[in-house]
């Protein structure tokens, strides 16, 4: 009886703990995310009462006749692919650099760090005017015609923009992360290269690198996983533009969900990102397990 | 490295002015925010002529800057509170349980973090707007405790782990059990992951923008100062002088904590994503 009763309050007390994180967990994601899978299998503009049901229409829809669907897509590929390799390398070579002894090197860090405590779309903001403004002065006071090009106007320029204005307010986290990783070599195997006679590039090659790998997974993921969603520094930079070559997949679902009111249509393109980034992460958590598995 | 002095010291010239050249963008903005419309459109690089703060009362008053302060500081305090007890006792009662039912509502609180929120923004929207928590920032506030949720139980899960049960026991056997046992002995131990989550948190809901701007982009007396600094700039397009003062007043915040706080910052970041 003292036995059964004691069975029973530890379950209400588990319950009481964890009660609040499920409803909370289920109120942010679940109750949408199972009414997401319900609408994306409709026809709805939001005002009329009710949603008409239309099966795997808006699927086929999406896969076979809608041309912003796969530019936002080849877009969002692009710029993934790039980012990742650009911020990384980028990252990485400060890191080594910044890692040697310095004496301003505390300054160095905080100061590649400041953007990325920045929110995105402030910084698109204030890139979109020093590319608009900024670079004529600075295109009058050098002649340069670097600056002369219409860095937010032209497609193919517009691109490179978005990239670089993505690069430079999150290089600063990938630094710190790499900065981390090569504290945790040991000085004494850094030493033992150098005795060997082995040069800096050799060094790097054979030590530094094999041994930053896993900082290199974890911020290659992190990387992979933010570049997918990328919207907020697209819709405050270029807006889309120049001729909407500029939307990514994230921002393609937030234009025909609020702007063109195809509330169906614009969950089941989202119900298909959600199932892109789940297959991207399953195969990346593989492939994370098997490194940890053979180091 | 053996280098010889002269190039060291060259070199660390060259990164430096590197560096500057980095912060230049964030230094343009703040001259330009000084100046006069016809300053800014003849040369955007001069410094201002005088260094008048009209431009500052003008946009102050206009976007209502002292209530968007204190309505991004209400959300954020509010979803960190939030956030850090329903996580915490959570995932302090999942790991220590051991049983089918606890591994699966670990899994249900941590599975989201594979869900990209473009995915549900719209139903987010209409759950919000059902439960009655849309146009209003403790709306807003509560809504992030199941968004930052799943990170934060993962982090505090993995942590009591390596707290050794023998605490538990011995805090029994004084008669403390339940929510008191966890608060004032459990909950001490876990002061340096709790850091963690609230530098990633704070960092995260301070600068948050698509969420805010589905929820509370209806009124100006519930807008974030993220949000105020977008519908700002939306109205004033060729206004640059005003836009880039909205924009240092909507990052002036984080720099000044960022510049006192700057080691734990790092730190926190670098824990946080390790660990997650």
């Amino acid at each position: 009886m003292k036995n059964r009763s004691r069975k029973l309050s530890e379950k209400f007390e588990f319950g009481l703990f964890t009660l609040p994180v499920l409803i909370c967990v289920a109120v942010a994601f679940y109750i949408p995310f199972v009414l997401t899978v319900r609408y994306s299998l409709t026809k709805w503009n939001g005002i009329s009462k009710n949603p008409e049901f239309i099966g795997l229409d808006n699927f086929k829809q999406i896969f076979t006749g809608d041309a912003n669907f796969s530019a936002a897509s080849w877009f969002t590929v692009k710029y993934a692919i790039l980012y990742i390799i650009l911020v990384n390398v980028i990252a990485i070579v400060l890191a080594v650099i910044l890692d040697s002894k310095l004496k301003s090197k505390s300054f160095l860090r905080a100061a590649f760090f400041i953007p990325y405590i920045l929110s995105l779309v402030i910084v698109g903001f204030i890139w979109k005017f020093i590319f608009m403004q900024g670079f004529e002065s600075l295109g009058n006071s050098t002649g340069w015609a670097f600056f002369g090009k219409s860095w937010l106007g032209e497609p193919g320029l517009a691109f490179i923009s978005v990239l670089f204005v993505s690069i430079w307010q999150s290089v600063g986290f990938y630094l710190v992360i790499y900065i981390a990783g090569l504290q945790s070599i040991p000085d004494d195997m850094k030493e033992a290269a150098v005795m060997d006679g082995a040069g800096p590039f050799r060094r790097f090659f054979s030590i530094t690198l094999p041994l930053l790998a896993p900082s290199i997974t974890i911020s290659v993921f992190m990387a992979l996983t933010n570049s997918i969603k990328v919207f907020d520094v697209i819709l405050s930079l270029t807006g889309g533009g120049p001729g909407g070559t500029t939307y990514s997949v994230a921002y393609d679902i937030y234009r025909d969900t609020f702007q063109n009111n195809l509330y169906g249509y614009g969950t089941a393109k989202a119900l298909v990102l959600f199932v892109a980034v789940l297959i991207i992460t399953v195969i990346q958590l593989t492939i994370f397990k098997r490194r940890e598995v053979e180091s | 490295m053996r280098s010889n002095p002269v190039a060291r010291v060259i070199g660390e010239i060259v990164l430096i002015l590197i560096a500057l050249l980095f912060l230049y963008p964030l230094f343009l903005m703040i001259i330009n925010s000084f100046k006069s419309f016809q300053e800014v459109m003849t040369d955007v690089i001069a410094l201002p002529k005088s260094w008048s703060f009209a431009n500052y009362e003008y946009v102050w008053k206009y976007i209502d800057y002292p209530r968007l302060f204190l309505n991004n500081f209400v959300v954020t305090v509010l979803g960190l509170a939030g956030i850090i007890l329903v996580s915490s006792i959570a995932a302090y009662k999942l790991s220590r349980t051991k049983s089918r039912a606890s591994a699966i509502i670990y899994f249900l609180c941590i599975m989201p973090m594979l869900i990209p929120f473009q995915s549900i923004m719209l139903t987010v929207m209409k759950t919000a707007s059902f439960l009655h928590l849309s146009d209003s920032t403790w709306g807003l506030g509560l809504l992030y405790w199941g968004f930052g949720a799943p990170l934060a139980v993962f982090i505090y899960h993995g942590f009591v782990k390596g707290i050794p049960r023998e605490i538990d026991e011995s805090a029994t056997i004084d008669g403390a059990s339940g929510f008191r046992l966890f608060f004032s002995v459990i909950f001490p131990l876990l002061k340096s992951v709790t850091t963690t989550i609230i530098i990633i948190d704070v960092m995260w809901i301070w600068n948050d923008f698509l969420l805010p701007l589905l929820m509370v982009n209806g009124s100006p007396s519930t807008k974030t100062l993220t949000l105020a600094a977008y519908t700002f700039v939306g109205q004033y397009t060729s206004d640059w002088q005003y836009a880039m003062t909205a924009m240092v007043l909507a990052v002036l915040p984080s720099i000044i904590v960022f510049i006192f706080l700057q080691k734990y910052i790092v730190k926190g970041v670098v824990a946080g994503a390790v660990k997650g």
